[in-house]
């Protein structure tokens, strides 16, 4: 199963997306914040990143912009956990690199139907 | 798929939006004392986002709605297209003061929504311009049973670049229908030569044709993520046989026949393991203090613990095999450890110790609302956010706190009409300090305003008969006549208090921690109300003393002196009481053995010791057979061992394994002085 | 990246006709197409080229795409692609996106 980076500074809402994909088998390394993910981003090959877009420190767009400038992170798949509020948001990400998004809320089973779309 | 019980996660989703909140709230009053800062904003937005995103994870739909129309407002904020004044920050103060109860409600289990916050969305509703009703799901055709979509897709070169690959989407599509490829081909703009090839770059197209009963919204919904990052047209098969109109032309070179992808179906890896039960750990979440630590505290921890370990390993190895020339290393060894041992607890105790910042930071809120109600200017100030204090200590502290600020406000500080009378400036300052002062931990409360009103505070004692009329009090007097019980009157107990008011009540708040309070004032000045707590309530420094078999231990903050007493010092009084002079005073002296009951101790007072101790300016002499010597005592709960005792505050194991009492040196004190006053 | 360091390693040995082979990565995506790009550069000039696809696990469309063009060029300068170790991870993939003509895959699955 893939090694996958959880991004969110809410521990309750990283807490349950962690809690769902290791659920699924999955390994998940988690960060509270853009720049702790990028930490850890570069000492792993994560396969997938999960990334909340307001964040404090680093937030989420600025996250995925220095992501996709590491090489080994081209072209990982990177999703933005976003409420559908805000399109402009949406496309902001995008534009920074980021493959698709994840509209809040979402329940554990959709979750996992994104994940597995995302990683085939 | 198994369910995944979401429980677990409900704790850590109150504590965090009850941060949030807090944050929320500092942030607002920081906007509205004028501060311009854009982060403050985001700080606002970001709370509340996160608060209906998670109550929308977790099922908390009221919150999540309630939160959804906050949000709305402060996007529009966050966006500038609405201003900030005082008026939308009282609403959305009234907001988070409505969430705050809202999630309690919730964590209990309640109903969230009322009518009041009810009534406060609906407020919030009106104020968001143009608030739409949630759009409805993008109206496609019904999905109109075509025979299939044919469906061309040219990728903008830095499709790669947003880690989507045509290939993840073509197996989507494979799991809706079949899938033809008609036609790859490589766009024109593509580099003819590797060496200019960017490989990141995509510089392919395509023409499929999916076909099955599939719903148009299906197909697009495929390629919601890449729209903007290819050219993309679905239409029906029908339609789609006549030559699709081009907007990039094809290379001809590698244009390869129609190929009918083999229907190999995509061997999808199977579920891997079950969702594994997680009913086990649902019970997790039942309520339960818990505390956060800073991983700093949890290293040090750790380093002690190793520093421990060497030293055991040192002892046990002199230990197997002992020859007397090894005492001086055996003692070197023992040292060691109490050195470790020490450094230990203090790193444990360390886990409790929380910065009081997050009880001053309910202060700026409070003040605020003040001023508005008294008509009165207050800057706050705040020193010593980062100073720790127990977290019992810390939590039983703030409505003290809150009781003095309140007072400073509404009694210590002037109008400004009167403040500018006085030749002052009119925005009174009120500051609140927190700092280390010996083994205590101090806070201050100040303010620059009209300091006491000694003639008020007299006349009133008089009245409620604490002083005899025409008594002559000196100003350390006065100060402490405010803390008496009775000074003060149920009739007077408004939302605001008078000075005075349940000023009693603060001081006894602040004795069960251990801990003191007194005031300084000058007229015309300000005051200044000190309050000294203990660093923890878990440890104490004591004096050992024996009286008869028993050992009782004297808290060493509270010990004035000890000494031998020679008869002539000692005076009987009438009623049976024993006073003695000391430095100008007569002290009462307070038989420990009598007042605890102790067999064969020491019973006349010149063979034993008298132990001066002091609380809050009044003194008793405690007399004891013995002193024994200084010990930190892990002070164990008489009440929750045993029940509360009369002028004891706790129990101790002494290093013997015996059992020793803690002294309350306030209730001795009280007791002593009941003695004295009927005297 | 293991991919990246297997792609780098392998000298282009001679097949037994005279042509480079060139080995994929067994991951074989994004992250490594930079490093392949400039090896598969290296032989272009040699005339004809295999490709051995035996350790390869993991590939995309940048992968493909690339291949693909190799042999755009390879074909303009006379040269040829062939395959050897073909397995069913590049056959599907190259199924899905319809470019198995383009690389000149043989059909059977594996060679």
């Amino acid at each position: 199963m893939a090694k996958i980076l959880a991004v969110d500074d809410s521990a309750s809402m990283r807490g349950m997306v962690a809690f769902t994909l290791r659920g699924a088998g999955h390994e998940v390394t988690e960060a509270e914040n853009g720049q702790l993910a990028l930490d850890a981003a570069r000492g792993n090959a994560f396969e997938l990143v999960l990334a909340d877009v307001n964040m404090p420190v680093m937030d989420g767009i600025a996250m995925v912009r220095q992501l996709r400038a590491l090489d080994a992170y081209k072209g990982v798949p990177i999703l933005m956990l976003t409420t559908e509020s805000h399109t402009e948001k949406k496309m902001e990400g995008k534009a920074a690199g980021a493959t698709g998004w994840l509209v809040k809320p979402f329940d554990p089973e959709q979750l996992l139907a994104t994940v597995k779309r995302v990683l085939g | 798929m198994g369910a995944v019980d979401l429980t677990q996660f409900h704790k850590t989703f109150f504590e965090e939006s009850l941060e949030g909140l807090d944050a929320m709230e500092a942030a607002l009053l920081a906007l509205d004392s004028g501060s311009t800062d854009h982060e403050l904003v985001h700080t606002i937005f970001r709370a509340a986002h996160s608060i209906k995103g998670g109550a929308a994870t977790f099922g908390f739909a009221e919150v999540a709605a309630f939160t959804h129309v906050a949000e709305s407002l402060l996007e529009e904020v966050r966006s500038e297209r609405r201003g900030v004044d005082g008026e939308l920050i009282d609403l959305l103060l009234r907001s988070v003061d409505c969430l705050r109860a809202m999630l309690d409600h919730t964590s209990h289990g309640l109903p969230a929504a009322d009518a009041d916050s009810e009534a406060l969305r609906g407020e919030l509703v009106r104020l968001v311009s143009g608030e739409a009703a949630p759009a409805p799901a993008a109206a496609t055709p019904a999905a109109a049973s075509v025979d299939g979509w044919a469906i061309r897709f040219v990728a903008l070169p830095h499709l790669l670049q947003t880690g989507n690959d045509p290939l993840r989407l073509f197996r989507e599509l494979q799991q809706l229908g079949q899938l033809d490829v008609c036609r790859a081909f490589v766009v024109d703009a593509a580099p003819t030569q590797l060496a200019e090839l960017d490989p990141g770059q995509c510089w392919l197209g395509w023409e499929l044709r999916l076909h099955g009963a599939v719903a148009r919204a299906d197909v697009a919904a495929v390629f919601d993520w890449v729209e903007g990052d290819c050219e993309l047209t679905i239409e029906p098969i029908a339609a789609a046989s006549v030559a699709p109109v081009a907007p990039v032309a094809v290379a001809p070179t590698l244009v390869a026949p129609p190929v009918a992808a083999p229907a190999a179906p995509v061997a999808s890896p199977a579920p891997a393991s079950a969702p594994r039960p997680v009913r086990e750990t649902a019970a997790a979440s039942s309520e339960g203090s818990s505390i956060r630590v800073g991983i700093d505290k949890v290293d040090a921890l750790i380093n002690m613990m190793g520093e421990l370990v060497i030293t055991q390993s040192m002892l046990s190895d002199i230990g197997e095999h002992f020859h007397l020339s090894q005492l001086e290393r055996l003692r070197e060894g023992l040292l060691q450890l109490e050195r470790n041992t020490r450094e230990l607890q203090e790193s444990v105790m360390r886990i409790r110790m929380l910065p009081i910042g997050s009880v001053f930071n309910r202060f700026p809120r409070l003040v605020r609302d003040l001023e508005r109600k008294l008509g009165k200017q207050v800057k706050l100030e705040l020193h010593g956010e980062h100073t720790e204090l127990d977290k019992t200590v810390l939590e039983k502290i703030g409505d003290p706190l809150v009781h003095l600020v309140r007072n400073a406000i509404d009694h210590g500080l002037e109008s400004p009409e009167q403040r500018r009378a006085a030749g002052k400036n009119e925005t009174g300052t009120l500051r609140l300090d927190a700092y280390h002062e010996g083994g205590n931990i101090v806070v201050q409360i100040s303010d620059d305003g009209a300091g006491l009103n000694r003639a008020a505070i007299v006349a009133k004692a008089e009245q409620r008969g604490l002083i005899r009329p025409g008594q002559e009090v000196d100003d350390a007097e006065v100060a402490e006549l405010i803390f008496q019980p009775g000074f003060s009157t149920a009739a007077q107990a408004t939302d605001l208090s008078g000075r005075g008011v349940g000023m009693d009540v603060v001081r006894r708040n602040v004795r069960d921690l251990g801990g003191s309070v007194g005031v300084r004032s000058q007229s015309g000045k300000g005051s200044v109300f000190t309050i000294a707590l203990p660093l923890t309530l878990a440890i104490i420094d004591g004096l050992v003393t024996a009286v008869g078999e028993e050992r009782y231990i004297v808290p060493l903050i509270s010990i004035v002196e000890s000494l031998r007493l020679r008869p002539e010092m000692v005076r009987k009084i009438a009623g049976g009481g024993e006073v003695f002079h000391f430095r100008n005073e007569y002290l009462p002296i307070m038989r420990l053995h009598r007042a605890f009951g102790c067999n064969a101790a020491i019973t006349e007072i010149e063979r034993g010791i008298v132990v001066v101790v002091e609380e809050e300016g009044r003194r008793v002499g405690l007399l004891v057979d013995d002193l024994l010597g200084q010990q930190q005592a892990v002070v164990k709960s008489l009440e929750a061992h045993y029940q509360r005792v009369q002028g004891i505050s706790g129990a101790t194991i002494l290093s013997d394994g015996s059992v020793a009492l803690i002294v309350d040196v306030c209730g001795v004190v009280r007791l002593g002085q009941r003695g004295k006053a009927a005297a | 990246m293991g991919g990246k360091r297997a792609a780098k390693n392998k000298q282009p040995p001679a097949a037994a006709d005279g042509a480079a082979v060139v080995c994929l990565p067994a991951d074989c995506r994004l992250a490594v197409q930079m490093a392949l790009k400039e090896q598969l550069q290296q032989v272009l000039q040699h005339g004809d080229i295999v490709i051995d696809a035996q350790a390869l696990e993991r590939v995309d469309t940048a992968a493909l795409q690339l291949l693909v063009l190799l042999r755009r060029e390879l074909e303009h300068n006379g040269g040829a692609l062939a395959w050897r170790g073909t397995n069913e991870v590049l056959h599907e993939a190259a199924a899905l996106l319809g470019l198995e003509q383009s690389l000149n895959l043989p059909t059977a699955t594996s060679a």
